[in-house]
């Protein structure tokens, strides 16, 4: 690893990935509860955008991150020394052009990808330390992904769509079933459990897939480009989803080059050459 | 990930590609299929064929000079009268029944019926040590064999036939053997026990016996002999041969003795090659299915990378991966094996009814045929399994 004292990379001695008491480790599924979403552990304290105060909770710590491919002899940088922390409760826009380490950066965010240099805390867990199929259980329990094409299973109804984290979760069926109906109701499907993904509109999709990323209570939602195939209407509908979801206190990290998506955000972190050039808070917008 | 979540995923995809599923089953169901209905026969045709051999009584053996390499047999290397007495003589304990065997068919037209014979030449106590039963009148004595008395042992459906009921004890009939036409007198009815050979016989001709001295002594090329039970076959038979070629002054292995019990055995033996050859031909088979199960378990991974990929984001580890494909491909090559079993059984009670023998469907072989498709199919499905496991989940989702 390299010196720690490029620019924007201060020296921070600042302990990182101190577990926190409560909701750390990556043992305890929280599955089996079925209420929706994650309970605001200050109230309203963290709604508005940007506004990191003391009180609010860390979820993600990232120290001088850095990634580096290896394609033979030839090195490319996607992420070049970037420093973040995101709090519990926010709503934050990650904004960049391709091939500006964004898509490295969400990557790694989601626990997929390892950073080649620099520490990333998910809760508290510096996630270098794990191997593979550890990092599978955190993104079982500590990730709720989005993704732009749905990525919904083929075949299979939009329920068994829903359960699938749970399955893996090694949640009971009973539980899974009760926790799939409530999240499903949750996002407007409530009539449409066993619709394979073939029979539902690209917006009704994306539902799905949201209903699916909340099952195990995960402490961030990681959405890429999640209104990129949809037409405007639906878009708008999914925005204000995720809007009412960070009003529950969910934690929301969405990955857009669309401008006015990232509007939606309190918080949006602009990306150039693998680096954070711009972080800014942003008026919320108000639900439509 | 649980175990019955597999088995329900695989069910799945095997149900969305139906046809896909049966043309990769397709040479698991062929290998079984034919191993169980070939082993299935195989058995049923041993153990008919060795109940067959029981009927004529394991101790019973024929001897014959060795003709190997000669254009004729000189007839002083052939049996008669005089052999017998000396056999009786020097092994009486051991031996329970000896004669010279001759045969003939003769033609008998008794009012409007008509039939043959084929008759066999006897001493005394031959209908009881082959396993019949008299079921009228009675065998033939020392004296009838020692007077060349013209008396004939007739079987019960021969009598039916003839006279229209079974007891026909003195009844006299008319049979040309021997050089000359004799009128016989039926002394004994016997009753045979049932077999495969006494059914495809039945209606053609009748199996009647005469004494052997009837034939005035002329040298048998055979000697009939069935020894006690108690005896050893091969080393009673070792005994006489060589103790006849001591008589006819022959080299010691001049004679060869052959029992039912050593073609019994040659019959096992070459049946057990058969099965052999047979588990080979199988093997082949169900490896070329097994391949036939790699390559569509591998189409079938590169079809659902995507999938892959999103259930490793969801948080599937590399075991779940690689149980969900195993399992799957296990199931396919189970489910062939099963089917071809099914087939296999089919084939066999069909074609044994028309054989009219009973088969014996032994549960083991359907257990071990599916089993060992099961197996197969984790060995072929393992390579492809493992390719799933090892994807690299941002490679896999960004699939096309």
């Amino acid at each position: 690893m390299e010196e720690n004292t490029r620019a924007g990379a201060p020296i921070t001695p600042a302990p990182l990935c101190r577990a926190p008491a409560q909701g750390a480790g990556i043992s305890g599924s929280t599955a089996a509860d079925t209420t929706l979403g994650r309970a605001p552990a200050q109230g309203a304290g963290n709604k508005a955008g940007g506004e990191t105060g003391s009180e609010a909770e860390k979820i993600i710590e990232i120290r001088d991150l850095e990634k580096v491919y290896r394609n033979g002899a030839i090195e490319v940088a996607a992420l070049r020394g970037v420093s973040l922390d995101i709090h519990k409760g926010e709503f934050v826009a990650i904004m960049g052009t391709s091939g500006s380490g964004k898509s490295t950066f969400m990557n790694i965010l989601g626990c997929l990808d390892r950073p080649t240099g620099g520490i990333y805390c998910l809760e508290g867990l510096d996630i270098n330390e794990y191997d593979d199929n550890e990092l599978s259980l955190i993104r079982n329990q500590k990730v709720g992904f989005v993704f732009q094409s749905f990525n919904l299973i083929p075949r299979t109804s939009a329920l068994k769509n829903v359960e699938l984290p749970m399955v893996y979760g090694k949640v009971p069926a009973a539980k899974r079933h009760a926790r799939a109906h409530a999240l499903l109701d949750k996002v407007g499907l409530g009539d449409r459990y066993g619709h394979m993904p073939n029979e539902l509109s690209g917006g009704q999709r994306q539902r799905v897939a949201i209903a699916r990323a909340l099952t195990n209570h995960p402490p961030i939602l990681l959405a890429d480009e999640p209104t990129g195939n949809l037409d405007s209407k639906s878009s708008i509908e999914i925005m204000e989803l995720f809007a009412e979801l960070n009003n529950d206190g969910n934690t929301v990290i969405l990955v857009t080059h669309e401008p006015d998506i990232a509007e939606w955000a309190h918080r949006v972190i602009t990306f150039r050459d693998g680096l954070i050039i711009s972080d800014r808070t942003n008026p919320p917008k108000a639900p439509m | 990930m649980l175990f019955l979540e597999n088995v329900k995923l695989a069910l799945l995809a095997i149900k969305s590609n139906k046809m896909r599923s049966f043309l990769t089953m397709l040479g698991i169901i062929i290998g079984t299929s034919s191993v169980i209905a070939i082993t299935t026969i195989g058995d049923g045709a041993s153990s008919a064929v060795s109940a067959e051999f029981d009927s004529f009584g394991k101790n019973n053996a024929n001897i014959y000079p060795n003709t190997y390499g000669m254009d004729y047999s000189d007839s002083s290397d052939r049996f008669t009268s005089s052999d017998i007495a000396a056999l009786n003589e020097r092994f009486g304990s051991e031996i329970e029944y000896v004669s010279p065997y001759y045969s003939a068919a003769t033609d008998v037209k008794i009012g409007r019926m008509s039939g043959q014979f084929n008759l066999s030449s006897v001493s005394g106590n031959y209908i009881h040590v082959s396993g019949g039963s008299l079921a009228y009148g009675r065998d033939f004595s020392q004296s009838d064999i020692d007077n060349r008395r013209e008396f004939v042992i007739i079987p019960e459906e021969a009598a039916k036939k003839f006279f229209g009921r079974g007891d026909v004890a003195g009844e006299s009939i008319s049979m040309s053997f021997a050089g000359q036409i004799r009128e016989m007198t039926i002394i004994g009815v016997y009753r045979q026990k049932d077999s495969i050979f006494s059914r495809l016989m039945s209606g053609t001709s009748y199996a009647a016996y005469v004494p052997y001295t009837l034939w005035n002594d002329a040298p048998s090329e055979i000697l009939d002999l069935y020894v006690g039970s108690s005896q050893s076959i091969s080393a009673s038979l070792d005994k006489i041969t060589s103790y006849l070629a001591l008589i006819h002054k022959r080299p010691a292995d001049h004679y060869i003795g052959s029992s039912v019990e050593a073609q019994q055995t040659r019959m096992t033996q070459i049946m057990g090659v058969l099965s052999v050859a047979i588990g080979a031909i199988a093997a082949i088979s169900l490896l070329v299915g097994g391949i036939g199960i790699m390559n569509i378990m591998l189409v079938s991974v590169t079809e659902r990378t995507r999938e892959i990929g999103i259930r490793k984001s969801l948080g599937a580890k590399t075991g779940d991966i690689l149980v969900q494909f195993l399992i799957e491909a296990m199931l396919v090559s189970a489910l062939g094996g099963l089917i071809g079993a099914t087939l296999g059984i089919g084939v066999a009670t069909v074609g044994m009814g028309l054989a009219n023998v009973s088969v014996n469907v032994d549960p083991f072989v359907v257990l071990l045929s599916v089993g060992f498709s099961a197996m197969v199919g984790m060995f072929f499905g393992l390579y492809p399994a493992r390719k799933a496991a090892k994807l690299d989940p941002i490679e896999a989702l960004r699939y096309e």
